[in-house]
């Protein structure tokens, strides 16, 4: 109840500054675009550039492509991309602002929140290119769009409490950049960006092993709650793949354990932050 | 008696030092993050401020007057004993504290009164007051790295004192200033304490220690030594420094 309260407490004020987190927020993506008159769209050359090498590579040269397969990989390299810059934007964020923290009060958690929208602002922008492009492909757009909101929601929970995770961890060990760039490296792999979720699923009998325990290696794949959301903005956006390709349906139990994991890395993150947030000016 | 604006009650703050980089995961594996040394950065200070003074806070490097700004900004917390202010504290800030070097004056001042509490509203309408005291010109729509540091110190000068704030904690900054910049901020000063604000000023100037403060206090080793009428205090802490030279 205490810890309840005490939350509450946190958001009230963290309420209270909402004009600064936004100013926070417009300040980081003015920098970000700024000095230059192309600037959103250089920020969208990288992840466009990816797909575009990694379409390239696995359609012409492992030649395990499907029809539309970058439009397949974008819709997937885009929600990883906002996780990964979110998360390594917010780990660097209490460090970079620190002779501010130790000037003035401000709710800290302010400062890795502020960080994590902008982001989520650029991922939607970088959203309204994938439509650009899915039209230019004609894939057409159904209602289940409707869901995208939701969607995005769950994702930005789990983003944000990994980013105040990791905001808070790397003020007081600085080698938590390194390990983060190792780890966010594996889960490049770990979650489907370079392939879809139906291939998982479509494991051959030439390896007996994870032939017999299939249903197992997805369950405990799917827990993994970045994977299933990454799989649902598939699932939103595109057609299903060619059945050749394989079957993976999203079930209700696997979205409500990624949603409620989602619940859990936020207040998680958002607890963890507040018990060490005082700490922050001494370790600066 | 005026309302006591700031409380500080047997305030200690304990800081540990870390040796050879005990904040990395290595350490906290093998469990060594056991060595660290506790130093008293404050110890058992108490006094109290009432609405309308103006007091200097002297000492030398490492004396903690830095830790008792931080305090009273609400930065840290003590490690004992009770800090209280009572309405809304503005430090001044400076570049890397609260400026951004990409963005313009404007766009500094509304994102700076945020985050001193303000809202956006109130700051536009100061707008005009602060970029006219701060003698800025049209300095005011180029990025701050265009800007000298005085520039920048008038800037944070002009933004805390238009946020009227309750109390005011002046640390130091003023120097960077041109002697006209420095008359105009202390005569901008002398109207707060007119107005019945709170001041708290940090500088090894005793001259502008004098001239601005009624009361001083001494740290000495994160002890409060003396606490009395500025005057007195400082013609002690001279001697003890003379005596040191």
């Amino acid at each position: 109840m205490r810890f309840a309260s005490n939350l509450a407490a946190e958001t009230r004020e963290l309420c209270r500054y909402h004009e600064l987190v936004r100013n926070l927020m417009v300040r980081d993506l003015k920098v970000r675009y700024k000095n230059s008159a192309l600037g959103f769209l250089w920020s969208l050359l990288n992840p466009l550039a990816q797909v575009f090498i990694i379409t390239i590579v696995f359609k012409f040269v492992i030649r395990i492509g499907f029809p539309n397969y970058s439009a397949y990989v974008l819709a997937g390299f885009l929600p990883w991309t906002f996780f990964q810059m979110a998360v390594l934007d917010a780990s660097q964020s209490i460090l970079l602002h620190g002779p501010l923290l130790k000037k003035v009060y401000i709710p800290r958690e302010a400062i890795p929140i502020s960080i994590v929208l902008s982001n989520l602002v650029h991922f939607g922008l970088a959203l309204l290119v994938l439509f650009v492009y899915m039209a230019v492909i004609r894939i057409p757009f159904t209602a289940k769009l409707l869901l995208l909101p939701p969607l995005i929601f769950f994702h930005l929970l789990l983003t944000m409490g990994i980013g105040l995770l990791v905001s808070c961890a790397n003020v007081f060990y600085e080698d938590v950049k390194y390990l983060m760039t190792v780890c966010l490296n594996l889960m490049y792999y770990m979650v489907p960006v370079i392939y879809v979720l139906e291939q998982l699923a479509n494991i051959p009998p030439r390896f007996p092993w994870l032939y017999a325990h299939r249903d197992a290696v997805l369950a405990i794949y799917q827990l993994n709650p970045l994977a299933v959301w990454i799989t649902a903005y598939r699932r939103i956006l595109l057609p299903p793949v060619p059945d050749v390709i394989g079957h993976a349906p999203l079930s209700l139990p696997t979205l409500a354990v990624a949603a409620l994991l989602s619940v859990v890395a936020a207040v998680a993150g958002y607890a963890v932050f507040n018990r060490y947030k005082w700490e922050f000016a001494e370790n600066l | 008696m005026p309302n006591e604006v700031i409380c500080v009650e047997a305030a200690s703050k304990r800081y540990r030092l870390q040796h050879e980089g005990a904040g990395s995961l290595k350490n906290l594996l093998l469990c060594r993050g056991g060595r660290t040394e506790a130093l008293w950065a404050l110890h058992a200070v108490s006094f109290t401020v009432h609405e309308g003074e103006t007091v200097g806070v002297v000492g030398h490097n490492g004396s903690g007057k830095s830790t008792l700004l931080g305090l009273l900004a609400n930065v840290s917390r003590p490690t004992e004993g009770i800090v209280e202010v009572h309405g809304r504290v503005a430090p001044l800030l400076e570049l890397g504290a609260g400026f951004h070097d990409d963005l313009t004056g404007i766009e500094n001042i509304a994102l700076h009164g945020s985050i001193l509490g303000l809202s956006n509203r109130r700051m536009e309408e100061l707008t005009p007051s602060i970029v006219d005291f701060a003698e800025l010109g049209s300095f005011i729509d180029t990025p701050l790295r265009t800007w000298s540091a005085g520039m920048v110190m008038r800037l944070g000068f002009s933004i805390a004192v238009y946020s009227d704030p309750d109390v005011l904690l002046i640390d130091e900054v003023l120097a960077v200033g041109d002697e006209a910049f420095q008359q105009k901020c202390y005569d901008r000063i002398a109207d707060f304490q007119r107005q019945g604000k709170t001041i708290l000023f940090v500088s090894h100037d005793m001259e502008a220690v004098s001239r601005v403060a009624s009361r001083v206090l001494w740290l000495k080793s994160g002890r409060l030594l003396l606490d009395g009428p500025a005057s007195e205090v400082v013609a002690a802490y001279q001697k003890a420094a003379g005596r040191v030279d």
